[in-house]
């Protein structure tokens, strides 16, 4: 009887080991109560690393950071299996894509990958910000602001009068949209134009440097990664709001506001995607996001300020 | 009006035979065994670990709605929790031993013989349920400590004093199975009055001879004496019998029969105990209470009844002691005392309080029906999925575990419910006319309250 | 006595058929497009109870406020899911009348099966029914048995 009781008991554990074995099992909390574990995980590039992956309380979902591999959900009590190959040593990130609490974007792990690999590692490139010496941390106030919203579908029709060298990615992300506007309202090619129309014109020249699946990608991005601080319309009143307050001291930045928004250029922004936050509560998304992903995201952004067509 | 089942001997064969009865015990066993071990090696999420979904989904609905309703203490007959202990106790597992082991065999102490100590567990474990119910650990470490405490009262004290005294389910179970249509009693007192060793109750190490008399059953068996302390032949209400049969083994006139009447026969005489009245109003509140914590609408009772040891909790524990031990039993007594004032009775109100109470018996016995109902139609598909995946390991034993969840015919439990909450109150109601006219005292306004409870679980329910 | 007993039964009885299968009166408000925004949070919906006429076109907008969260309405078998910074909506023609419970179908915490809410389209048929049905079955009690009778001989 007790034998026949403890074979009953053991044999589940003796199924498990023998099930898990050759795969890692990553278990996910909310960041407040663990995040991943394990959070450093080894592998060799070539070999497929199976994992096996769970949620100890809510739905979670699992992605490799600058990896265009769709992320897999990770449901709260059930397994879901995932293999990876890396061709490249280094190290990778994964991280959560559902929002899981206000901690959610701290729900990340490092994969290190070693193996032979004879290319030497590119040296990183250091961000434009930095090399325009942007203090992405200082205030940003806007010198001019339009009385309107800029329309860009209007811009167009001055778009002949702009001369090539504003059309540039360049000066498009090292100009804020109010240094734009003066540069533009000092050039005498368009001296013609109204203080309306210049702005419109500004919106044009930022609409030129995106495309729409760009926009469309970083409305998504949006909607994924910022709008649960941010709000869904920008307004700094998202879900977190409160809690990024409490937090920092001020709510998340609010995309709407011109006085602020139309002084910074696409590079501050993007450091601050890619660096965050200082005590803000902004996270860093460097690891995660691909120089695509954040440059169409950085576009998205602008919609808050001006009309850009779709 | 009861009607012998055991008269078919079949039947009678099956519950005399150890073997069957160890099958069952066997099976439960290792079920009971598995939920402390998934509660403590499975997932941490409530619905996807064996532990809490068969423990708090699937038994509980088969024990409030089946066990308990038709079977009485039919639980208590096949639950795994005294087994080992009971063993070792005994030094066997099917028949006695040749040679029986020392242990303690204490008698529980007088003060204690009753049933306050399980109100007053009942009351800790209900305090603490929604930790319980949602958490594998949590639940693990209930039934270990559950089980361990029976193992080690078994060696220290006599018999089944742990499911008799301390097991906070045996508490209500007792009190609602003087509702259920199922028994075990005597065939014939007289019988009992000549029998001297009475092995039903003290135990046969053989089979008994006795010389020269007729009557003997040539089937009865050695057996242990009563491991719920109860005399069969003084047996007049199910409330301590645990359908064990150990007196059906061992009786040598074949005097116990195990017997289906109708419902509700234990309370037609009312209740004499107080410490059985205050269990019902403990069942009442709670249901009421739990109604309105788990099934409502209302977030911040949820997070109060769940954050244990934060203000809003000692709040929340504040309400529901003081409605449990307070409120409810005060309102009962302003309906005793006016229906004893009316009826100018001689009668203590103490005695007429405990003898009405005996009508929250199946008023209880319908909330917990009407309230468990609601969760158990609602997360039945766990069950499926927890089949396959039992740990949450990833297993897909029968193809189930990625069974997405969905409610079971809950457009009709509204109805069923209200059915059932009606028919508590009816059932109530003529419960308290047989408890007034023993006691020559109006059950018009313990009807009354009984009829504002269940307006207030409708409120609450539907 | 004992005939009229059975009469007066039989009153009861189809009085609570009647109160148990009658249909109400239809809701005479025409029907409206009406819009909720729900709340979302570990373990409980904000509004929790929401108010409609039978016929309504309702459209719930959830928003998740921590964790993922689901709504289930349940005697609709309709469902969304929403992420936290992503409002999701849920649009269905209220065409069943009574109390509805909707409960959340992403697991989100602890107490995630406890998460409830309620919505009431027209009249909560059945608690109204239950009443009366209450009320019937305590007048039963008291006229159909005589609340003290002769206490039997033991």
């Amino acid at each position: 009887m007790i034998s026949g009781v403890l074979i009953v008991l053991a044999a589940p554990l003796a199924a498990r080991a023998i099930g898990a074995s050759g795969t890692i099992e990553i278990h996910g909390r909310m960041a407040e109560t663990g995040g991943w574990s394990p959070s450093v995980i080894k592998a060799n590039t070539g070999t497929p690393l199976h994992l096996r992956l769970t949620s100890d309380d809510v739905m979670h979902s699992f992605a490799i950071g600058q990896n265009d591999a769709p992320p897999v959900d990770v449901l709260p009590g059930q397994m879901t299996e995932v293999t990876l190959t890396f061709d490249k040593p280094g190290t990778y990130i994964y991280y959560c894509t559902r929002w899981c609490g206000p901690n959610h974007w701290r729900m990340r792990g490092t994969i290190e990958v070693t193996g032979n690999d004879s290319t030497s590692p590119q040296p990183g490139t250091s961000p434009l910000y930095m090399k325009l010496n942007l203090d992405i941390d200082a205030a940003h106030p806007a010198s001019v602001t339009p009385i309107g919203i800029p329309d860009a579908q209007h811009g167009v029709e001055f778009s002949t009068l702009l001369p090539a060298s504003y059309l540039t990615p360049d000066y498009y992300r090292s100009h804020s949209p109010a240094q734009a506007y003066l540069d533009l309202s000092a050039d005498p090619a368009l001296s013609s134009l109204s203080g309306t129309d210049l702005w419109d014109l500004v919106a044009y020249l930022w609409q030129s440097n995106t495309t729409p699946e760009g926009l469309a990608e970083g409305q998504r991005l949006f909607a994924q990664n910022c709008a649960a601080c941010h709000g869904e319309t920008g307004g700094g009143n998202g879900v977190f709001s409160a809690y990024i307050k409490a937090l920092a001291g001020k709510t998340p930045v609010d995309f709407s506001d011109p006085a602020t928004r139309l002084g910074a250029a696409p590079a501050l922004l993007q450091g601050k995607i890619l660096r965050g936050g200082m005590g803000t509560g902004m996270p860093s998304w460097g690891p995660i996001l691909t120089d695509q992903e954040t440059w169409d995201l950085i576009g998205y952004l602008y919609t808050f300020q001006f009309k850009l067509s779709p | 009006m009861s009607f012998e089942i055991t008269r078919f001997p079949l039947i009678k064969s099956l519950l005399k035979n150890r073997w069957s009865q160890l099958l069952v015990w066997f099976v439960m066993l290792v079920g009971f065994l598995w939920a402390i071990m998934s509660g403590f090696a499975g997932t941490p999420v409530g619905n996807r670990n064996f532990g809490i979904v068969f423990v708090w989904i699937a038994w509980w609905a088969v024990l409030i709605l089946v066990a308990v309703p038709f079977f009485g203490r039919g639980w208590c007959a096949v639950c795994p929790i005294p087994l080992p202990g009971e063993w070792i106790q005994r030094g066997a597992i099917l028949e006695p031993p040749a040679k029986k082991p020392r242990w303690l065999n204490l008698r529980w102490p007088n003060k204690l013989r009753n049933i306050w100590l399980q109100n007053l567990i009942f009351t800790l474990v209900a305090l603490f349920s929604s930790v319980i119910l949602t958490t594998p650990k949590v639940t693990a470490i209930v039934l270990a400590a559950m089980f361990f405490l029976a193992i080690g009262m078994s060696m220290i004290f006599e018999r089944r004093t742990f499911c008799r005294y301390i097991c906070p389910v045996s508490g209500f179970i007792g009190l609602y199975a003087q509702a259920a249509p199922f028994e075990l009693r005597v065939k014939d007192k007289k019988v009992c009055l000549s029998c001297n060793d009475k092995p039903c109750y003290n135990g046969t190490s053989t089979l008994l001879q006795v010389q020269g008399d007729a009557r003997i059953n040539e089937g009865s068996q050695a057996g242990y004496g009563c491991p719920w302390d109860v005399f069969p032949g003084g047996l007049t209400k199910n409330t301590y019998c645990g359908l064990c049969m150990e007196c059906l083994r061992t009786c040598p006139y074949d005097n116990i029969a195990v017997n289906t009447r109708p419902f509700s026969a234990d309370l037609a005489k009312p209740s004499t105990r107080m410490d059985e009245a205050f269990k019902a109003f403990i069942m009442l509140g709670a249901a009421m209470i739990y109604c309105g914590v788990f099934l409502g609408p209302w977030g911040n009772l949820k997070l109060a009844a769940y954050s244990a040891g934060t203000l809003p909790w000692i709040e929340y524990t504040a309400v529901f002691l003081v409605f449990l031990f307070g409120l409810l039993p005060v309102l009962f007594l302003g309906a005793v005392w006016i229906g004893k004032t009316l009826a100018k009775a001689a009668i203590t109100l103490k005695k007429s309080f405990i003898a009405f109470a005996t009508a929250l018996v199946p008023l209880g016995l319908m909330f917990w029906i009407a309230f468990s109902l609601s969760f158990v139609m609602t997360n039945v598909a766990y069950i499926l999925s927890s089949l396959s995946d039992p740990f949450g390991w990833g297993w897909n034993l029968f193809g189930t575990a990625s069974l997405a969840w969905q409610p079971f015919l809950t457009t009709h439990l509204l109805p069923i419910q209200m059915l059932v909450l009606v028919g508590g109150l009816l059932w109530a109601g003529r419960t308290a006319q047989k408890a007034g006219a023993e006691i020559k005292i109006s059950p018009v306004p313990v009807i009354v309250f009984s009829t504002l409870a269940t307006l207030a679980m409708l409120g609450l329910l539907l | 006595m004992f005939r009229k007993q059975w009469f007066i039964g039989f009153l009861v009885i189809l009085a609570g058929a009647v109160i148990v299968f009658a249909p109400l009166p239809v809701h005479a408000a025409l029907p409206t497009h009406r819009t909720f925004r729900v709340e979302a949070s570990q373990f409980a919906y904000d509004p929790g109870v929401l108010d409609v006429n039978p016929g309504d076109t309702v459209t719930i907008e959830l928003v998740s406020m921590d964790v993922v969260h689901g709504l289930y309405l349940d005697g609709y078998g309709v469902s969304v899911t929403a992420d936290p910074g992503q409002t999701a909506q849920l649009t269905f023609t209220a065409d069943k009348t009574g109390s509805f419970r909707f409960r959340c179908n992403v697991t989100c915490g602890a107490l995630h099966p406890f998460m409830i809410g309620k919505i009431q389209v027209g009249r909560n048929t059945w608690v109204w029914r239950g009443i009366a049905l209450t009320v019937l079955g305590a007048l039963a009690i008291l006229i159909l048995h005589p609340n003290l009778p002769k206490a039997k001989a033991v």
